[in-house]
């Protein structure tokens, strides 16, 4: 059997959730979004996910559409929170973990979706950040992903606007700016994954066709790389076959530049179930 | 404010929207692609309102044709676009990088407090974050506050209290009982705190039946309720029907091409059709009724979506 990058890509990010948290993704993130749903039937089978946009607790949607408030995503759901009901949640710090990315992230996990360039007249005006600004200050874990690290414009040495804050801004840090979450946790990319020791990224693993200069190149802030550095874990076969059976319409590889869909890898059938 | 009377509120689109002011602060309901109020959106830009304030949390073609048609003077949400399958929103995008309009990005949880403290009589509410954010910057009129009881520093947020909603339901009564689907997103923070609130529904039914499908927003906060089948489309209004991502995709195609393009939507969709009847005719009772055949089988549902 063979897989796909993009599906390596959603395991890992599957990966940075913990039995019994209680998850969400924001709109327009379906990597994120497929990787609850393949947490969820394997080795997290106890979380609380509640699916962004829809807030709908622990739906088994028939598919995932492409759009983040369709009502398939609400399918099999016993209740479906109201707007303010996740939000409250979620700044109270009842929602354990949040996905998150952008056009730009920099070395402490601040990102950028609101604007590339000079605020007054942006370069490349994006979408916005829905409620990442409040949620990123009181959410216990974040997991970070960018899908276009390789292009050398997503991990860069600072922001150009800040829109969901990291482990430090230039107003100061999580305990000066009194945010009770704890901030940035993993950072998956399509190059490796880094975890935040001292609040800044660390390249912990990289994907086995990917060397560390490769990402060195590509990383705009200081790489820091762990001393046990190793390739990522492969996938089992009970991660990939729940990820193809909630991710049917692929929406998932719409998030990567074509070129790094070629990226084809061996299945060892060897490699043990993570749940 | 003070709650609307008990009394029949049905009037038809046009009159509806008339009483709309340049200038207004708009609270557009639904998001993203799920019951949007387009039909109202449309009848705004064909009676030529102009320099709208725009307040909502995740917005798409709702915003984004408003702005193509150079209604809008000021957009405040939490974000503006087509997520990750259609990408960015064009108009916006265009106005926002010449300047053309004001870009209040906000956040969620702000316009929510926001929208809480008028609900609740109160002239701000705190939240705990946006400091270190740049959201920060954009927003002037935000202050800082001290708990007297903790000493943290906290963001003051202003109340917010829109002229007018905008919102769309799947079933409404005379007197403005309105019945939603989830999500509702903002739509009942927006119908307690804005001065006005115009409903259109997919259909007007009986006080009895809006009651057994559950009333969502009560007739005493509705000021004008009008019945417009597909007044939603191209966003969804489940049960009803999908969303219309073809349709979307092609509007997509024409503001990101701009120009004549762009102008020949607006021509075709909105300047073009006297009113909603022609709009639904436009669009083909055929592609209509094919948007409303998910439930049949998740074959059918997904193959909307292909």
């Amino acid at each position: 059997m063979k897989f796909t990058v993009d599906e390596w890509f959603v395991v890992l990010l599957a990966r940075t959730i913990r039995p019994a948290e209680t998850v969400f993704h924001g709109f327009g993130s379906p990597c994120a979004q497929v990787a609850m749903h393949v947490a969820r039937r394997t080795h997290a089978r106890d979380i609380t996910l509640i699916e962004g946009a829809m807030y709908a607790v622990n739906p088994d949607p028939p598919f995932i559409p492409p759009t983040s408030n369709d009502a398939s995503l609400k399918r099999g759901a016993a209740y479906s929170m109201r707007f303010e009901e996740f939000f409250d949640a979620a700044i109270r710090g009842d929602v354990d973990r949040m996905f998150l990315s952008g056009g730009q992230i920099d070395g402490y996990g601040n990102t950028n979706v609101t604007a590339v360039g000079p605020l007054e007249r942006p370069k490349v005006k994006l979408g916005g950040g829905g409620g990442g600004c409040n949620l990123a200050a009181t959410i216990p874990h974040l997991s970070l992903w960018s899908s276009r690290h390789r292009s050398g414009r997503a991990l860069v040495e600072s922001c150009d606007f800040i829109t969901d804050m990291g482990h430090r801004t230039p107003s100061g840090d999580r305990a000066e700016l009194g945010f009770t979450g704890g901030g940035p946790q993993w950072m998956v990319t399509e190059l490796g994954v880094f975890d935040f020791p001292d609040g800044h990224a660390r390249l912990t693993h990289h994907f086995p066709d990917v060397t560390v200069e490769e990402i060195r190149a590509a990383t705009g802030f200081e790489l820091r790389v762990a001393g046990d550095l190793r390739t990522v874990q492969p996938p089992s076969g009970a991660e990939l076959s729940a990820l193809r059976a909630v991710d049917s319409l692929g929406v998932r590889r719409g998030e990567f530049a074509p070129k790094e869909l070629d990226r084809v890898f061996d299945h060892d059938p060897a490699v043990g179930c993570a749940c | 404010m003070g709650l609307q009377p008990h009394r029949n509120k049905v009037v038809d689109l046009a009159a509806a929207i008339a009483d709309v002011r340049d200038g207004a602060m708009i609270a557009l309901g639904g998001g993203l692609s799920a019951r949007l109020p387009m039909a109202a959106v449309r009848e705004v830009i064909r009676q030529g309102r102009r320099d709208l304030h725009l307040v909502g949390s995740a917005h798409s073609i709702d915003v984004d044709l408003l702005v193509a048609a150079e209604a809008v003077h000021r957009c405040e949400e939490s974000y503006v676009g087509f997520e990750q399958d259609l990408g960015l929103a064009p108009a916006y995008r265009r106005a926002a990088e010449t300047g053309t309009i004001e870009v209040a990005e906000s956040c969620c949880v702000t316009i929510l407090a926001q929208l809480r403290a008028t609900e609740m009589g109160l002239p701000f509410l705190p939240v705990r974050g946006v400091r270190g954010s740049d959201i920060r910057r954009l927003h002037p009129e935000y202050g800082e506050v001290t708990c007297p009881f903790t000493g943290e520093v906290l963001v003051a947020v202003p109340a917010l209290k829109p002229d007018v909603a905008l919102l769309h339901a799947p079933l409404g009564d005379r007197y403005g009982n309105l019945h939603l689907e989830q999500p509702y997103v903002l739509d009942e923070r927006f119908a307690s705190a804005s001065m006005r609130v115009v409903a259109t529904v997919e259909r007007l039914v009986s006080t009895e039946d809006v009651a057994a499908s559950g009333v969502t927003i009560p007739a005493h906060l509705v000021a004008a309720v009008t019945e417009v089948p597909f007044g939603a489309h191209p966003a969804s209004c489940y049960p009803d029907y999908a969303y219309d991502r073809e349709h979307l995709s092609g509007y997509v195609k024409a503001a990101q091409s701009g120009g004549e393009d762009l102008a020949g939507y607006l021509k075709t969709y909105v300047y073009g059709v006297a009113d909603e009847r022609e709009y639904r005719d436009l669009i083909g009772s055929e592609r209509l009724a094919e948007l409303g055949r998910w439930p049949e089988s998740t074959v059918d549902w997904k193959g909307l979506f292909q």
